[in-house]
This record gives C-alpha cells, structure tokens and sequence, in this order.
C-alpha cells in the first residue's frame, strides 16, 4: 500500500498537551491514563515530541512488533542514539533480534527456570525468619520493613551481587528517573546517586561480584567467548537495575492492596495459593514501571493512527493495565482475576522481563510467609507515594499485623 | 470448535473444544488440567506448560520462535524433537484431531 493510499484512511495522532511526567501526574496517574486512552489508540505528546499508547492492544502491538518499532532507541523518553543522552544502553534491552536473541539465549542459560526454582526452599526460610520480626514489632512498613528487607536480603545473595540498602535506593532513583525528561526529578536523583556512583561502577565489574555466584558465572560465560565483552558487567548491571526497585515497588503495592481490601485479604487467608494471583493483579493494577519507550523505524501505522518515522512511542503499560476495553471494573483490586500473562506489567514479546519469576518467587515466598503466620493485615496509617518518572511506587507504608 | 486431546502423564485422557485463538496453556489451565502449570501466563519464562506433540500434527504448528526455542531447552523434563511450550500453540482450524502428551515433570 503507498503511503498515499494510507493517508486516505488514516488520521494524525490526537495531540495532548500534557505533561505525563508533572508531579501532578506522577502522584496520581490515572486521570492521564484515562485521557491517553480515549484520545485515540495513540496521542501525541507535544510537549515532549513523543507519542503515547495507553490501549492494552496497541500497547501489546507496539512491543511485539520490532521491525516498526524498536527497542535499540532506547526504553526511556530520549533517543540514545543521539547527542545529549549520555546514558549507558543497555545491551540486552535496549536492542533488537537477532542481536539481542543471543544475548538473551546466554542470559537465560544462567538465570533459567531450573536455576530459580532451586532458590526456593532458601527464599521461604528467610521470609518466615522476616515475618517472625514482623510480628514481632505489631507495627512496620510495608515498604522498608518488608518488601525492601526481604528482596535485598535474598536477591543480591541469589546472583552474587552486593547491594546495600542506602546506595542501590539512590541508585534505582537515579536510573529510573534518567529514563524520563530533564525535569527538577531527573535533575535532584541524579545530585543524590552522586556519592554512590563509584560504587556502583565497582559493583557491577568482576571484582564487585560474589565468587562462585552467577554474576562471576557471567564474567566467565565471557571469558570463554559465550557474550561480547562488556556483555557480562552490563548485564550485572540490569541485575542491580531490574532486578530490585521493581520487585520491591510489586511487594509493596500488593501488600497496601491487601491491607486496603479485607474481603480479598480474606480470599488470601483462605487460600494462601492466592498470593500468587494477588501479586500479578496488584501489578495489573499499580504497574511498578509505568511506561517503556520504542522508537518508529519508518512511517507506521497503528489502529489507523499515521505516525512519524524517528519517534519515541511511550507504551504506558500502567494505563494499558486499567484498559476498560481489556478489563471489567478495571479499577478494582480482584485476587480472583484472571491476570497472569496479560497484564503488561512485565511487557511483552521479545524483551519481556527476564526476571519475573525471579520477582515472582520472591512475592510468593514473602506474602505467603505472612499470609499463613497472621490473621490480619490492616493499614496503619495513609501510604505515601514517591514520584519518578518512570515508576508508581510507594515510599511509606504504615502497616499492622493482627493476630487472633 | 477445534478438538484436542492432552494425554495426562497417568495416561488418561482429556478431550477440550478449544476457540480458535485460544492457547493450548490457557485452555488447559482453565479446565485444570493439572500437568500444565504455566506459572509465567504465557510470557516465555517459565517452560511449565510443556508437552510433546503427537505424530502428524507437528508440521501443522506454528514455527519455534527464538525466545520458546530457549526456554524449551529448560523444560525439567528435558527436551525431545516433539517437544513444544502449549502456551505457543494458539489454536487454528487445522489444529482440529491435535493429540498432545503433557510433559512430567514440569517443575
């Protein structure tokens, strides 16, 4: 078809003039959501030159569809590949098949199913250690006492990389507002990620890693010619990355879920094979990373909508979550929903996320540690959330366990 | 409706109608067929929901792609040259007859 031929059918993309990355906004995305998703299948964002999909189906084409739409631009707001962005790509995310298939293969090869189910009777023990302190204390956050004690203390050990709470916080700030626009966000994380970075830089090299782990695993896979070099330290790098700010941002939005719902909590209780369910519908729900970038290789054309060649699409995978065209009541929290594996919390197709049942693993072990030892989970206090760019998370989450 | 049947690992079998468009996993799980976990929903992480398939419908499947053809080597059962991840096998009219073993074990 010739682009002429296109243009009879298609329309331009809707403009928006908002800024999805205003504090406004990041505090309490889902009135944006909501007009991204019945402006069209996409919108323009012109304050930003990007355009935006808030759709589950769109959003679902975007991410499948590689050719059109690709990764090697980079997962943020800017183009990598241009003056002005000096952030380090990532290698196994921030590219395309066939590139990226062998890296992935490899990746996968150390980090496969079979290797994570072996971590678990380990995860368990810990998170009833974790909970006994819980119960201990009546009182605690959700946030610092429970997701963020438990998935730093058993995912760092798990692949062999050292995380220390104060320097890999500032550091999961940094990254995850450097993926967004230049704004006051960007700018104060990174000042604050600033004593850290030489840390961290340390961290992710072969010296920085567990002997015997699967981090030095890596660096030998490299060694032996499996990676490219520099494949090994940048992949530890998306350990460190991908690996703890969003599985703990997952434990505690599901946590606050529970604790703000007592009928699905009592669902929970009944049945603590549940926790499973209430982990993947409180992602669905509070999307831990709120939206992922692809950039148009050439002119293309989604659900009629014509868009430029050479441009940022934000696929808002928070939005697409709360789709009503996807989803009954979407802004429920539902245990009994039917989630798994359609949700876009962990995106889809070729770059899915690689460590979900890692993530998955670790909410299981926790929620169910809790679930079984504690009658009720009950809010102690209103959560705060703290806003990045590319995040929905939680900074405070007052809780309190009742027994009996 | 096309029609599949699982062979179950005790040898019983289970006749599904199945809506073209509809995955071999979610099918499955949705009628608890217990053999198929799919703990990952289908996103290519887990290769729980393995199973061989029978002889004379291979050829009808859709192609291995990159990321099933990974994991696939990560099935606990190990992998055979029949072997596939239902969660892959989204179901067309020419599926219809389809007979598939549920891999054992899965975990």
């Amino acid at each position: 078809m010739s682009e002429a031929a296109l243009s009879t059918k298609t329309i331009d993309a809707p403009v928006l003039e908002i800024d999805p990355y205003s504090l406004e906004v990041l505090r309490d995305p889902y009135p944006f959501h909501e007009r991204l998703r019945e402006a069209g299948p996409a919108a323009f964002i012109e304050r930003y030159g990007v355009y935006a999909v808030g759709r589950h189906a769109e959003a679902a084409i975007v991410l499948n569809d590689h050719a059109r739409f690709t990764a090697c631009g980079g997962i943020g707001i800017q183009d990598i590949r241009k003056p002005g962005d000096f952030r380090i790509p990532n290698r196994l995310l921030e590219n395309d098949p066939p590139g990226h298939t062998a890296i992935r293969a490899t990746l996968t090869k150390y980090l496969s199913p079979i290797v994570i189910r072996r971590w678990r009777e380990h995860f368990e023990t810990e998170a009833k250690g974790l909970v006994e302190e819980l119960v201990a204390k009546g009182e605690f956050d959700g946030v610092e006492d429970v997701a963020e004690a438990f998935v730093l203390k058993v995912f760092p050990a798990a692949v062999g990389v050292k995380l220390p709470r104060k320097e890999i916080l500032a550091i999961g700030e940094m990254r995850f507002n450097q993926s967004g626009p230049p704004n006051e966000l960007y700018h104060r994380a990174m000042e604050r990620a600033k004593p850290y970075l030489e840390w961290f830089e340390n961290s992710v090299r072969r010296e920085g890693v567990t002997p015997g782990s699967i981090a030095e695993m890596l660096f030998d896979a490299e060694d032996r010619g499996e990676f490219e070099e520099g494949i090994a330290s940048n992949m530890v790098r998306s350990f460190v990355g991908g690996g703890t700010d969003s599985t703990i941002t997952g434990i505690g939005h599901t946590l606050n879920k529970l604790a703000q719902n007592p009928d699905q909590w009592a669902l929970v209780k009944a049945d603590p094979n549940k926790v499973r369910a209430a982990f993947e519908e409180a992602i669905r729900l509070e999307s831990p990373f709120q939206v992922t970038y692809r950039t148009t290789t050439g002119q293309a054309e989604l659900s009629g909508v014509q868009l430029r060649p050479d441009t940022k699409v934000g696929v808002f995978l928070g939005a697409a979550n709360r789709d009503p065209r996807k989803w009954q009541e979407p802004d429920r929290f539902d245990v009994t929903r039917d989630t798994t594996g359609i949700h876009l919390g962990f995106g889809t197709g070729a770059h899915i996320c690689i460590g979900q049942m890692i993530a998955r693993l670790e909410a299981e072990a926790i929620l169910r540690a809790l679930v079984t030892r504690i009658d009720r989970l009950e809010p102690a206090g209103l959560p705060r959330y703290r806003p990045i760019n590319q995040m929905r998370t939680l900074d405070h989450l007052p809780l309190r366990a009742r027994l009996g | 409706m096309p029609k599949v049947t699982f062979i179950n690992p005790d040898e019983s079998r289970i006749e599904l109608d199945i809506p073209v468009g509809t995955s071999l996993m979610r099918a499955a799980t949705a009628h608890g067929i217990d053999g198929i976990v799919g703990d990952c929903g289908g996103g290519l992480t887990c290769a729980t929901c393995h199973v061989l398939v029978e002889d004379g419908y291979l050829d009808k499947m859709p192609a291995v792609q990159a990321n099933e053809d990974q994991m696939l080597d990560f099935t606990a059962m190990g992998r055979s040259p029949c072997s596939r991840l239902s969660c892959q096998l989204v179901v067309t009219e020419d599926m219809d007859g389809l007979t598939v073993r549920i891999a054992d074990p899965q975990l």
